[in-house]
């Protein structure tokens, strides 16, 4: 019957343990030669025509119609059937346990979905390898550590999120493609750095306890909102600042490239965090509580963090140029502190979570090293 | 030729911007309005300078002198000394870029020489999330003159 030559032909189904009663309607199909068609009248919304804008036909462009309608409460079926599809009856349901658009949605997702696909870029063919040079000892010590712990850290936010990911209800698809690009990033960060640890004559240095007692609070978040505080507002903020502060301590071009390309990835993030939490904290303002405590415990961590070698020394040697301007590079280091905290706080304005009062975070770096009288021995 | 700061010269770079089109396209696209703050250095005679900006997708659509920063309503203000930026340029003429610690990144970061003003973090992040396109935007400063 067919040209496509399949092996053993003969064989396949010889021992299945299945038998299928054809279709009614395949049967009639074969018998009259006459499809049914019944389908072509039972579009959603026949007529629709997107128009693609100057940057080509995105996610915006199709939210027209009920097809831009996005339901406060997600599909009861809970399956996979696309947002704005005819619904039949009998769909299986995946369980999803995400229904209520405010748990999960940000009003930014989509554009930042197609910024995300837009700017992707390769960490073997966009990174200047060739012009790596060797560099002083100290140096290339403390880049390996900071590669080390940033290896270490980045794909929490590709694990963590898409936990929740599959109990997303699929109406509300824009955030977990957002999601998935944000897996993406982390895929590319957490390769970037260990090429860059490896890249120099030098390779990896020591794992934290502190950094995996941090990733663990944020993969065991109570709930999607909960982690997001934790993971994009505090966790990611951070290191976007210290993605900025990578490319401001860079020692050749090559690690600009890398630090530059990764702080824009992760503003994203940090972008869709913040939008998600201002989205259920003005639907849901009682759950600011349940952020607060999130955050509470995650500053916390941070600043015990900070209170190791590996953490604080590779940054100041690398900010002050080595390690015999160690003492500049804390200097820098503390003035830098100020921002990672204030652009922190903005982004919880920004939020609609009045973190002020609360936040734990000293704004002198120095004062790290002041334990208040009624200090928690954790 | 139109110089740093006036319109005309960001809009020339705007048109740099698009005959560069592989180079901007494979940043990906970027959706901002933005401003740029012009401080004069101390002791300088004149007012500073403020123009507005807006890139949408691969291009440069506007630049324009602004008397009030509220109704252009920017993303985020890029400020600097004069003597700050006029140091950016002449080092984007000599090598193509500024040099590591002279980027806008570098410099914002620092906050001393070069500084971010906005209204909502969310916004000022915008910066961030385009900043190869921007640095690579003023790095075509190199085709032209600076001043």
């Amino acid at each position: 019957m067919g040209t496509v030559h399949i092996k053993d032909e003969a064989r396949i189904g010889s021992e299945a343990k299945v038998k299928l009663q054809p279709s009614t309607y395949l049967q009639k199909l074969y018998q009259s030669g006459t499809p049914d068609l019944g389908w072509m009248d039972n579009m959603a919304e026949w007529g629709v025509r997107a128009k693609p804008g100057n940057l080509g036909l995105r996610l915006k462009d199709i939210q027209i119609g009920t097809y831009g309608q996005i339901p406060d409460q997600g599909g009861e079926h809970r399956s996979m059937a696309p947002r704005g599809a005819v619904i039949p009856e009998g769909l299986p349901s995946l369980g999803f346990t995400l229904n209520e658009k405010a748990e999960v949605w940000a009003d930014n997702a989509a554009e930042l979905y197609e910024e995300a696909v837009a700017r992707q870029w390769s960490s073997a063919r966009d990174i200047p390898w060739s012009e790596l040079k060797p560099l002083p000892d100290d140096l290339e010590r403390a880049m390996c550590q900071l590669c080390t712990f940033l290896t270490e850290v980045e794909f929490i936010a590709a694990d963590a999120p898409t936990r929740w990911m599959s109990q997303m209800n699929q109406d509300f698809f824009e955030v977990k493609m957002f999601l998935a690009t944000q897996a993406m990033d982390e895929a590319r960060h957490m390769d970037v750095f260990r090429k860059r640890a490896l890249a120099n004559g030098g390779g990896l240095g020591t794992a934290s306890v502190l950094s995996e007692l941090s990733l663990k609070r944020i993969f065991d978040a109570p709930s999607f909102s909960a982690q997001t505080g934790r993971l994009h507002l505090l966790g990611e903020g951070f290191v976007l600042t210290m993605f900025r502060q990578g490319e401001f301590i860079a020692p050749c071009r090559v690690d600009q490239e890398i630090f530059r390309r990764c702080m824009q990835d992760e503003s994203r993030h940090v972008g869709y965090g913040t939008m998600h939490l201002r989205a259920q904290l003005k639907a849901n303002p009682g759950v600011a509580e349940e952020i607060h405590e999130q955050l509470d415990d995650a500053e916390r961590i941070l600043l015990e963090t900070f209170s190791i070698p590996e953490s604080v020394e590779p940054m100041a040697i690398l900010m002050g140029g080595g390690v015999k301007n160690f003492d500049k590079g804390m200097d820098l280091q503390g003035q830098l502190w100020r921002r990672i905290v204030h652009e922190y706080l903005q982004r919880c304005d920004s939020a609609g979570l009045d973190r002020r009062p609360r936040c734990i975070l000293p704004t002198d770096f120095s004062k790290l090293v002041e334990a208040p009288p009624d200090a928690v021995v954790s | 030729m139109p110089s740093f700061p006036e319109p005309a010269w960001f809009l020339a770079l705007g048109r740099l911007m698009e005959a560069e089109g592989a180079l901007f396209q494979r940043l990906g696209f970027a959706e901002t309005r933005f401003a740029v703050r012009v401080v004069p250095d101390e002791g300088s005679d004149g007012g500073e300078t403020l123009v507005g900006l807006v890139i949408d997708g691969y291009r440069l659509t506007d630049a324009k002198l602004l008397d009030r920063l509220e109704t252009f309503d920017p993303d985020f203000v890029i400020c600097a000394r004069r003597s700050v930026w006029d140091r950016m340029l002449s080092e984007i003429a000599e090598t193509g870029r500024p040099s590591l610690r002279h980027t806008l990144s570098s410099l914002a970061l620092m906050g001393e020489e070069m500084w971010l003003e906005s209204t909502d973090q969310l916004r000022e992040d915008k910066f961030y999330r385009y900043n190869q396109t921007l640095q690579e935007l003023l790095n075509l400063a190199s085709h032209m003159p600076a001043r």
